[in-house]
């Protein structure tokens, strides 16, 4: 037996990037985050080679699951070739030679920035969220410190307030995308800054979401089967985008969450903002084999 | 397949990489060596903020980004975190260190003297022009002093300790291996000591100097002097497997301890790879502000350590530049049914009051 069969050949990093300790440290942190859903994990967050706030967090998540044998999905607004997603993916599957895709279907681990595919996901695959801020009460306590006492005295009267202000001056809640969820009945969490259209879907899904934020060095789970709230008052039911009668311009289907394209003319069409789901589509309509999967959404309303 | 064709973000990023690249042309040992010789306080300042000391890599760093700061400290600490960290040095003790500038502000003269060192300080700023015009500038010789200074300086604030000015030092200081790590665990909030320290040694140097000149300027609570300030080399003291202590190398690093006169005479002290006396001075100026500083304001080290972290701040900055489309139509949409609601309600009220008998 000599040193060499001992040791592995000499390589610039670890596999998957992160080396050994970063990866004990994520997967540490992540159970911690499945154990107590919606509640934000602190974690090292190591450097990658990408710029902060480019789904950094993400990134580690994902390096930290993925092996040879997985399939990985990424995108960016719902498409998989936006510049990030595509820049994203190509580093994950450089540095684990895990399979790349951008099926929904096929994918074992979907890293995701603002969108969850409309495919419904299963209990075999993991969605992973980049989050930019990970503290749903930035808003109305920006002290770190503060706003992790209240989440331990489930003190949300503040966030509560907000809305309320809201529906008093506007007629509505106004909260665009990472509308504030009670998680599990217990920790108020940020979905990321998906659309309200997404939020559903993160309620009793069959998948596991990790949600990570590289930059604020956060991470927070949801676990598959666990409730997934949207703040609402009992009598003002939640609103999603109102995209169920929008028609894609491209692919022709309806029912789903929606890109707007402002045309010359003042007005302007939609595209679905699932570039995946519009290819199939439009394969579909080619009479290309393209198998589309059941969605979330069903003639554009949610269906559990 | 017309769909997929008019997107094609993969072949946009790779040219929009290749322009980059091109236009900085083809990078050769040479070129790192002479930008690493030629401007060692960037290289400094680089080390620092990647907390990662290679004048070599740095010098890399530099030459791939085009002089990018951001991208350069990116780069070289993204390359740092895949190191293993296989031994741990012993801590640099001040009186240890070979000292090459000090100065006390707080004092005329110090024990063990001031020494001005290799400074800008007292030049006048004027542009060699002539350069430009085929005179290369060549240095005047350095005449040595009749009596070299010590290598070694006693500190100031162990001798103003002894005289009960500066308050005694906390019971042993952690050392080695239970030293926390800032690199492998995350920054909480109050920080340790040794977090917060290692924090401003990694921080944006403009980042500390906007905070810190803040403080300087009357939104601190403590208005700084400098107590001591140094630039020196030291021993990076490691321990052999064997047992045997060995120097593993000299790294350039400066310390800056500033004082504001309360009970004792309380310090603030910072300290950081490379020569950057900037950041130092702005550093401990925070430190110095930061026992009595009221929640969010500058001066509290959640506000300091958070915004002048250079690599969030610099990703979180560039980071606008992303499509933010989906999040923008979900307000959209919030805005525009608030709109609808509120002329259906204009419009509502004003049919009631056309129904209202006129008087």
């Amino acid at each position: 037996m000599s040193l060499k069969t001992l040791t592995k050949p000499w390589a610039a990093t670890s596999y998957g990037f992160l080396d050994a300790s970063a990866k004990r440290e994520m997967r540490r942190k992540i159970l911690k985050a499945i154990a107590v859903p919606g509640c934000q994990m602190p974690y090292a967050s190591r450097e990658v080679p990408m710029a902060r706030g480019w789904g950094t967090g993400g990134l580690q998540v994902t390096l930290t699951l993925v092996n040879p044998r997985s399939v990985v999905k990424v995108i960016d607004q719902g498409a998989d070739d936006g510049v990030n997603a595509a820049s994203i993916r190509r580093f994950i599957s450089r540095v684990s030679q895990a399979e790349e895709t951008w099926d929904t279907l096929a994918a074992s681990i979907v890293q995701s920035r603002h969108r969850i595919p409309e495919e419904t996901m299963t209990k075999d695959q993991i969605l992973v969220l980049q989050v930019p801020n990970p503290e749903p009460l930035r808003g109305v306590e920006p002290n770190i410190s503060i706003a992790r006492q209240m989440h331990a005295d489930a003190d949300y009267g503040k966030l509560w307030l907000t809305l309320y202000e809201q529906l008093v001056k506007a007629g509505r809640i106004m909260q665009g995308a990472a509308y504030p969820s009670l998680v599990n009945g217990r920790h108020v969490m940020t979905p990321s800054p998906i659309p309200r259209w997404d939020v559903p879907k993160l309620n009793m899904a069959r998948h596991l979401t990790i949600l990570s934020a590289g930059r604020e060095k956060r991470l927070f789970a949801v676990p598959p089967h666990t409730r997934v709230e949207p703040l609402v008052f009992s009598d003002r039911p939640y609103l999603v985008e109102d995209h169920a009668r929008l028609v894609c311009e491209r692919s022709g289907i309806a029912g789903y969450f929606m890109n707007e394209i402002p045309q010359d003319d003042g007005s302007s069409t939609f595209e679905v903002s699932d570039s995946n789901l519009g290819i199939k589509a439009i394969r579909a309509s080619e009479g290309a084999p393209a198998e589309i999967g059941e969605t979330w959404y069903r003639n554009g309303k949610f269906a559990q | 397949m017309a769909y997929v064709a008019t997107r094609g973000g993969e072949r946009a990023i790779d040219q929009a990489e290749r322009l980059f690249r091109e236009d900085l042309g083809t990078i050769d040992a040479e070129r790192v060596e002479t930008i690493r010789t030629a401007m060692p306080y960037l290289v400094d300042r680089v080390m620092g903020e990647a907390s990662f000391y290679s004048e070599e890599l740095a010098a890399l760093a530099l030459a791939q980004t085009g002089g990018e700061l951001s991208e350069a400290v990116l780069v070289l600490r993204a390359w740092r975190t895949t190191q293993p960290r296989i031994g741990i040095a012993a801590t640099v003790q001040q009186e240890q260190l070979l000292t090459q500038r000090r100065i006390s502000a707080a004092f005329k003269d110090i024990p063990g003297g001031q020494i001005l060192g290799p400074t800008l300080d007292y030049s006048h700023r004027v542009l060699a022009t002539d350069v430009l015009e085929g005179t290369p500038f060549v240095p005047p010789a350095v005449e040595p002093a009749d009596t070299a200074a010590p290598a070694q300086q006693p500190s100031l604030a162990a001798w103003q300790r002894q005289l009960g000015l500066v308050a005694p030092l906390p019971e042993a200081a952690a050392a080695g291996a239970e030293i926390p790590d800032l690199t492998r665990e995350p920054l909480l909030f109050p920080a340790s000591r040794a977090h917060r320290l290692q924090s401003l040694a990694r921080a944006e140097t403009g980042g500390v100097l906007a905070l810190g000149y803040a403080a300087m300027r009357g939104y601190g609570n403590a208005h700084p002097t400098v107590n001591e300030l140094r630039l020196a080399e030291a021993e990076v003291m490691v321990r052999h497997p064997s047992g045997t202590p060995f120097s593993a190398g000299r790294i350039r690093v400066s310390q800056a301890e500033v004082t504001a006169k309360r009970e004792y005479l309380d310090l603030g002290f910072a300290a950081t790879f490379g020569w950057n006396e900037i950041k130092v001075i702005a550093s401990a100026t925070l430190d110095l502000n930061s026992a009595a500083a009221p929640v969010g304001s500058p001066v509290h080290e959640e506000f300091y350590l958070y915004h002048t972290e250079s690599v969030e701040a610099s990703g979180f900055c560039i980071h606008f530049k992303l499509p933010h489309y989906v999040t923008f139509q979900s307000a959209l949409d919030a805005m525009r049914d608030a709109k609808a609601k509120k002329q259906t309600a204009a419009a509502n009220l004003v049919a009631e009051r056309e129904e209202e008998p006129v008087a």
